[in-house]
C-alpha cells in the first residue's frame, strides 16, 4: 500500500511537470503504472467490455471478466445488480476490503466507467479506471493473455446503495419543469440531442419520442477524451464543461440513451473535477417513453410506429 | 462436364510451376500490407492469410463434401470421408483446448464466445436436408463451389447466385420459423452435460465408431499406377487436407471466429434484399443466434468477406501451379442444376445458420449437437440428391 501511494504521488508529481499527459487524479491509473503493478497482491483488475468475446481472446494478465448485461444488472427487471448479487460477484472476483480495484474495458471504458459508478453506488473504496482502457493498452503493445487466473475468493462487504449518486425520473422531471435548480448534461450525439435520430447509427430505436430533456445541455461524451482515449486534463475538462455552464456551482445530472455512456461523463465530472454529480441510468429510453413529460424536439421528427 | 479449355495459365505452369502461386502470394502480401495500414481493420489481414491457406488446402486435397461422399457411394472409396473424420477429431481436440482457456468451467448457461453452438429443431434438420439435396444437384457444397471457382469452374458463380437467392427465400421464411420453433429450440452443448473431458471422450468415441464402420465398407479403388510427379502436382490425401483444415479451424477460432463461408454471401444477400425492401424490417432473433451470422452490411470488407475472396485466390494459385486450372463452361442443364442446387443450399444454410463448414465442421468441433444433427440430415439429403441426379436423364 505504501509503495502504491509513493508511486501514485510520484506519478502525480510527474503529471504536474507534464500536464498535457493526463489528468492527475486518485481515480485514474496509467497503462505504465498498471504494467509495473500487475503483480501487486492487493490489486484486483476487472475488465468490463461492451463486446462479448473480447476478454476471452486476450486481456490484461490477471484480469477478471465481468459481463455488464448479466453481472452488473438485474437481468429481469430494469435495475442495477442487487447488493447481495454484487457482493457475491466481487467476492468471486477476489475483491477484499483492502483491495485496490482497477477497472478497464473496450470502447473507451464506457462500461468500465459504468462499473465504476456501480462500485461507487455500493460505497466501495479504492476503485480506479485504467486511463485509455483496452484501446491504449493494445496500442502500446503491452502484454495480453487469454488465460484466466483464478484468485481465491475475497471477503469484501458491500454496503447498502448510496442513492445520492443515482438520479431517477422524478429528479430529472423536476429539472425539466424548473422545480429543481440542478443542471442536466446530455452526453449523446448532437443528432440524438436535436431529435434528428431516435438512436445512434446501428442501434435499435428503443424510445418512441426523439429529442432531449428540457434544460439539458449537450456535451457528447467524446469531448472528454483525447485522441489516445485518455481523459483530457482537468483544465481542459473545466473549460469544455464550463463553456456550457457546467461549472460545479450546482448539482449535475448526466444522462444518455441507456445510462452507460453517461457514466463516462459522470466519472469525468465527479471523480476528476470533484463536482456533485448523479447519473440518470434510466436515461432517454426511460424519459423518451414516459407519458406526459415535457420534451424538446428541435428537429421535429415524428415517430412512425416502426 | 462441359467444355474444357486449356488456358495460358496451365501452359505457364508447365514452364514455371511456381509462378502463379508466387504471383498470388505477392498480390495478397500487398493487399495485406494495405489492410495493415488501417488501424480499424483489426484482424482483416489475418483473415486474408487464413483464407488463402484454406483455399489452397481445399483445392490440393479435393476437400469437397459431395465429391468424397460420391466416391464412397459409387465406388466404396472411404478415404475422402475418413479425411473429414480426421478433421473433426483433431478439431475436437483443438477446440476443447481453446475452450478450457475461453471458459474455464463449462457451466450452463454460459457458452464459449463465438463458437457455432446453435439451436436444435426440425428447422435445422429441414435446412440440412435441403442443403444436402442442393449440394448433390449443384455438384458441390458452398465451400467447394468457392474453391472450384478458383479452378476455373464457371458453373460455380451460377450456383452461388442461386445460393444468394436461396438466402433471400430463407430470410422471407425466417420470422415465422423463429417465432414458431427456433425461439424455444434447445441449444445443446455437450460440455454442459459431460464436462470437457467427457465431451472429448464421447466425440472421439463416436468419430472412431464411424471410422471403423467406413473402414469395413471401404474397398480399395483400383487406381492405375500414376506416373511419378512432383509433389505440387499430385493431389494430397484427404486426411492431410482434413488435418490442415482442423488446424486452420482451431487457429481461426482462437484469433477471429470459427470457420464459415456463408456469412458474407448471406450478408450481401440480406443487404441487397433489405435495400430492395423485400424483407421484413426486423429479422426476429436472428442477430442473437450463433452460427454464420448475416448482417446488414455497413463496411466494404468484413473478416468473412476477405476470408472467402482469399479462399478463391488460394485455390486459384494452388490449381494454376499444379496444372489443375481449366476454364470449364457448363452446359445448359448443368447450369440449371447448379442454380437449383444453389437455391436449395442457400435456403438450407440460412435456416440452419451455416453450411458444411460453418455448422457441420465448426459445430461438431465445438461439441454442439446442432453440428451432428446437420451432418446426419445433410447426409440423408445428399443421398436423396444423388439418387435424383442419377434418376434424371444424363445431360
Amino acid at each position: 500500500m505504501k509503495i502504491l501511494k509513493q508511486l501514485l504521488s510520484a506519478l502525480a508529481a510527474l503529471m504536474i511537470v507534464l500536464p498535457a499527459l493526463a489528468a492527475p487524479s486518485d481515480f485514474l491509473v496509467t497503462t505504465d503504472w498498471l504494467e509495473k503493478n500487475l503483480n501487486d497482491p492487493k490489486l484486483r483488475l476487472i475488465e468490463v467490455s461492451v463486446n462479448p468475446g473480447v476478454f476471452e481472446r486476450g486481456h490484461i494478465p490477471g484480469a477478471w471478466n465481468v459481463q455488464w448485461h448479466t453481472d452488473l444488472v438485474d437481468p429481469v427487471r430494469r435495475d442495477i445488480a442487487s447488493q447481495q448479487n454484487f457482493e457475491q460477484l466481487l467476492r468471486k472476483a477476489g475483491v477484499s476490503n483492502d483491495s485496490t480495484v482497477v477497472l478497464y474495458g473496450d470502447t473507451n471504458n464506457w462500461f468500465a466507467a459504468w462499473g465504476a459508478w456501480i462500485f461507487d453506488v455500493y460505497r466501495i473504496k479504492n476503485v480506479k479506471l485504467l486511463d485509455g482502457g483496452r484501446k491504449k493498452w493494445e496500442a502500446e503493445n503491452r502484454p495480453m493473455t487469454p488465460i484466466v487466473k483464478a484468485d481465491p475468493p475475497g471477503n469484501i462487504k458491500v454496503g447498502s446503495a448510496d442513492t445520492s449518486l443515482r438520479a431517477r425520473l422524478t429528479d430529472v422531471l423536476a429539472v425539466a419543469e424548473k422545480k429543481s435548480p440542478d443542471a442536466l448534461v446530455d452526453i449523446r450525439s448532437a443528432d440524438e440531442y436535436s431529435g434528428k435520430v431516435f438512436a445512434p447509427a446501428g442501434v435499435q430505436e428503443l424510445a418512441v419520442r426523439a429529442g432531449h430533456i428540457p434544460g439539458a445541455v449537450n456535451v457528447p461524451w467524446g469531448q472528454a477524451v483525447a485522441a489516445d482515449g485518455t481523459f483530457k486534463s482537468v483544465e481542459e475538462l473545466k473549460k469544455i464543461y464550463g463553456a456550457v455552464g457546467i461549472d460545479g456551482s450546482k448539482p449535475i445530472i448526466t444522462y444518455c440513451r441507456i445510462g452507460e455512456r453517461s457514466s463516462h461523463t459522470w466519472f469525468a465530472l465527479k471523480k476528476l473535477l470533484g463536482y456533485d454529480v448523479r447519473n440518470y441510468d434510466g436515461s432517454w429510453t426511460e424519459y423518451g417513453n414516459a407519458v406526459g413529460v415535457p420534451v424538446v424536439n428541435l428537429a421535429g421528427t415524428v415517430w412512425g410506429g416502426k | 462436364m462441359g467444355r474444357q479449355i486449356s488456358t495460358p495459365h496451365s501452359q505457364l505452369s508447365g514452364l514455371r510451376p511456381w509462378l502463379p502461386a508466387a504471383l498470388v502470394v505477392a498480390g495478397v502480401s500487398y493487399w495485406s500490407h494495405t489492410l495493415g495500414q488501417d488501424a480499424e481493420s483489426g484482424n482483416l489481414s489475418l483473415s486474408l492469410w487464413l483464407g488463402l491457406l484454406f483455399g489452397a488446402v481445399l483445392q490440393r486435397s479435393r476437400f469437397c463434401f459431395y465429391c468424397i461422399s460420391r466416391d464412397f457411394i459409387e465406388t466404396r472409396d472411404a478415404r475422402g470421408l475418413m479425411g473429414v473424420l480426421a478433421a473433426l477429431a483433431l478439431g475436437t481436440l483443438g477446440y476443447h483446448l481453446v475452450f478450457g482457456v475461453f471458459l474455464a468451467e463449462p457451466i450452463a448457461p454460459r457458452l464459449p464466445p463465438g463458437a457455432h453452438i446453435g439451436p436444435v429443431s426440425w428447422v435445422l434438420a429441414a435446412g440440412a436436408l435441403a442443403f444436402g439435396v442442393g449440394m448433390a444437384l449443384a455438384g458441390s457444397c458452398i465451400s467447394a463451389q468457392f474453391y472450384r471457382l478458383g479452378e476455373g469452374l464457371l458453373a460455380a458463380p451460377i450456383a452461388l447466385l442461386g445460393t444468394s437467392l436461396g438466402f433471400v427465400l430463407g430470410f422471407l421464411c425466417w420470422n415465422s420459423l423463429y417465432l414458431g420453433t427456433v425461439q424455444e429450440a434447445p441449444i445443446v452443448w455437450l460440455p454442459h452435460y459431460l464436462g470437457y473431458g467427457g465431451s472429448v471422450a464421447l466425440q472421439l468415441a463416436v468419430l472412431s465408431g464411424l471410422a471403423l464402420m467406413l473402414w469395413r465398407w471401404h474397398r480399395v479403388a483400383a487406381t492405375p499406377a500414376a506416373a511419378p510427379a512432383a509433389w505440387w502436382r499430385v493431389r494430397w490425401p484427404t486426411y492431410v487436407g482434413g488435418l490442415l483444415v482442423a488446424a486452420i479451424g482451431v487457429g481461426a477460432y482462437l484469433r477471429i471466429a470459427p470457420l464459415g463461408v456463408t456469412a458474407e454471401l448471406g450478408s450481401v444477400a440480406r443487404t441487397l434484399a433489405d435495400k430492395a425492401q423485400l424483407l421484413p424490417t426486423r429479422m426476429e432473433g436472428l442477430d442473437t443466434l450463433r452460427g454464420c451470422a448475416t448482417v446488414v452490411k455497413d463496411a466494404l470488407w468484413s473478416n468473412n468477406g476477405i476470408f472467402v475472396v482469399a479462399l478463391v485466390l488460394g485455390a486459384f494459385g494452388a490449381a494454376a501451379s499444379a496444372g489443375d486450372f481449366k476454364w470449364r463452361i457448363p452446359t445448359l442443364p448443368e447450369a440449371a442444376r447448379s442454380f437449383g442446387g444453389g437455391l436449395l443450399m442457400g435456403w438450407g444454410a440460412m435456416v440452419a445458420l451455416g453450411c458444411t463448414v460453418g455448422t457441420l465442421l465448426s459445430g461438431i468441433m465445438a461439441a454442439s449437437l446442432s453440428g451432428w444433427v446437420f451432418a446426419l440430415f445433410c447426409g440423408l439429403g445428399l443421398l436423396a440428391g444423388w439418387w435424383l441426379r442419377n434418376a434424371a436423364p444424363r445431360s
